[in-house]
């Protein structure tokens, strides 16, 4: 993996000062706090954790829409965790974003022609003629018509938005696409759809993703690998299918006993296990393991130190249980 | 009644239509007029407007007429089909003289507006997209400028520059562009926050594009709202100088200065101030319901 490593993320930390007035005590969000991980050339990386837990500012720290407090995020060989914006531009033009709500993430003042061809306008790439044949192959590819181009974002449906905005984010051809839960906000058939649209596009560009969701079966099925995140730090990481199975972090275990299945029968004979407690409050951390207040198998240890990502196998787990 | 399973069939790919949108697409502004013309009042306020617009600028110029020119013979008369809204204590012709006025009133009024909206477009607009720090200081800048009542600078900046239209210009132009600026920057600050503004960063996109092609693009709506406010309280402001005797100045008309000299005749010659009142009263009113109407319309909450 490491000979065809894009993107690498080193110990990465996005804070938030939210202190309310210049006297009151400091107050510091630890939204993301010392994550790593790396994804290979037209790789998945599933990135999964309840609503709060940091994954969508991960995301947006890596396209640098939020700049990070430290750490590095190196994209072929370049780190771009502190450059200036101005100095980002061919960084922008490699990697792009999916967001997650459809309706918001497209400008209502412009006509679907205007806002796929306007990465191609700022980055100065082909002519006007080319562009527009451009914009034509885009929405062949993600599957509207070529008379779509003159209508407005309003005119659409959600899984045809989210669509424009997958050919907009194409229109670089860009390596790396951070996508920000792009289904959550659509029907469960349209969801299909929009997944097996970008395994597609995987497949022809060879583009990696990182996917962002909070459903760890949806997860499960277009990631090649997942981290599990809890409160801003990675709990659990390996190949999906095998961490899928066999989970090793107790919040994990908790997180993939939740996932209803279909057939009633073997739903009765599994054990669901129910997280007592609330999510704590990420701005007052608990001390030593995040999971502690809500872990079934926590002892006095827990309290004392964090447990570190240790190589159990093929998986890296944060947990004092699998400590050799 | 009996539907038999023959009447159905099963659909191929190639048939299936679901992409297909089916009602005629139309333009943000296409929709918008589409709504006000529905709002009768607005549709009324626009066609006195546009009336008193073209009256301004082809009654002087068509009327046999002039605005200083006398007619000693013929002072205080009434309407009559030579002078058709009949003449002054200095037998000038009322006609002529209200629609010389509504060039006056009329362009001090846009201008005001057009002047406001530039200013604060580019001032909100960078208070809010910028943030923070220079935010702060820029409002506090404007919260400054607006603790002074509007006419003590007018008045002030009469008496320094004279009484013309440019010193009213200023006079007005001096605070008033304070609200426009609030509210762009209230607008810009809610909109950079979403989504199609993010989208717009990760594509690399300039800042002054993101602001300009993204925010102000979409504030476009209440931003033309708050303009249309603004041309009735310039066109009241002038009028209102004029008529203590402070703006603009003789033998030149505004509908103010009219008031003011029919004003000390009016127990005798009431229809002389009647025609000045009127167009203000009416002016404004049909400004105010454009503008209620433009609020309706541009919102695209109201579909």
């Amino acid at each position: 993996m490491s000979e065809n490593k894009l993107l690498a993320v080193n110990q990465l930390q996005v804070y938030f000062d939210i202190t309310p007035s210049m006297f009151a005590k400091k107050a510091i969000v630890k939204a993301v706090d010392g994550v790593s991980f790396e994804i290979g050339k037209g790789e998945t990386f599933g990135l999964v954790g309840e609503s709060g837990c940091g994954k969508t500012t991960l995301g947006k720290a890596i396209v640098r829409i939020y700049n990070p407090t430290s750490g590095n995020i190196i994209f072929d060989g370049v780190d771009i965790a502190n450059k200036k914006n101005k100095d980002l531009k061919s960084y922008r033009k490699q990697v792009q974003m999916v967001f997650q709500d459809p309706y918001a993430s497209l400008n209502p003042r412009m006509t679907v022609g205007e806002i796929i061809k306007e990465p191609m306008e700022i980055h100065n790439l082909y002519t006007p003629a080319e562009r527009n044949q451009k914009v034509q192959e885009l929405l062949e590819i993600v599957g509207l018509k070529p008379d779509h181009i003159r209508r407005y974002p309003n005119e659409f449906s959600g899984g045809q938005r989210q669509r424009i905005g997958i050919a907009r984010t194409l229109a670089l051809d860009p390596d790396f696409v951070v996508c920000d839960e792009p289904v959550s906000a659509l029907d469960v058939s349209i969801q299909a759809q929009i997944i097996n649209l970008l395994e597609k596009i995987q497949r022809d560009t060879g583009v990696s993703y990182l996917f962002i969701a909070h459903d760890i079966s949806m997860v499960k099925h277009i990631s090649h690998r997942i981290g599990v995140m809890y409160l801003g730090k990675l709990v659990e990481c390996g190949e999906s299918e095998d961490l899928y199975r066999n989970p090793l972090h107790p919040y994990t275990k908790a997180l993939l006993s939740s996932v209803p299945i279909p057939d009633p029968d073997i739903a009765k004979s599994k054990k669901r296990i129910i997280l007592e407690g609330e999510l704590p409050s990420p701005i007052n951390l608990p001390s030593g393991c995040r999971f502690r207040t809500r872990c079934p198998y926590a002892t006095e240890r827990c309290g004392e130190s964090e447990p570190p990502l240790t190589q159990v196998g093929t998986r890296d787990v944060s947990c004092f249980l699998y400590e050799k | 009644m009996e539907l038999s399973k023959d009447l159905f069939r099963k659909l191929e790919d190639n048939e299936k239509n679901s992409e297909f949108i089916a009602v005629q697409s139309r333009t943000y502004l296409q929709d918008a007029w589409i709504r006000f013309r529905r709002n009768k009042l607005a549709l009324a306020g626009l066609v006195f407007i546009t009336i008193m617009i073209l009256g301004a600028i082809f009654v002087p110029i068509l009327s046999r007429y002039t605005y200083e020119g006398q007619d000693i013979a013929n002072r205080h008369a009434l309407p009559s089909a030579a002078h058709w809204f009949g003449t002054d204590k200095f037998g000038r012709d009322i006609f002529v003289r209200i629609f010389y006025g509504a060039r006056i009133s009329l362009s001090i009024g846009f201008l005001a507006a057009f002047i406001n909206l530039c200013i604060g477009i580019v001032y909100g607009g960078i208070s809010g997209f910028v943030g923070g720090r220079v935010d702060l200081f820029m409002m506090r800048v404007v919260d400054i400028l607006y603790s002074v009542p509007e006419m003590l600078y007018v008045i002030l900046i009469m008496v320094v520059l004279g009484s013309n239209m440019t010193s009213i210009l200023i006079g007005i132009c001096i605070s008033s562009w304070v609200g426009m600026a609030r509210l762009v920057r209230t607008q810009v600050l809610s909109l950079k926050q979403q989504e199609f503004s993010l989208a717009a960063q990760v594509m690399g996109a300039s800042n002054t594009r993101i602001l300009f092609k993204h925010l102000i693009v979409n504030s476009i709506g209440p931003i033309i709202v708050s303009v249309t406010m603004m041309v009735p309280s310039a066109i009241f402001t002038e009028a209102f100088l004029s008529m203590v005797g402070i703006g603009i100045s003789i033998p030149m008309s505004s509908w103010g200065t009219m008031a003011n000299e029919a004003r000390e005749l009016y127990q005798n010659y009431p229809i002389e101030i009647i025609w000045p009142i009127a167009c203000i009263c009416l002016t404004m009113l049909s400004l105010n319901f454009i503008g209620d109407g433009l609020g309706d319309s541009l919102d695209p909450n109201k579909k």
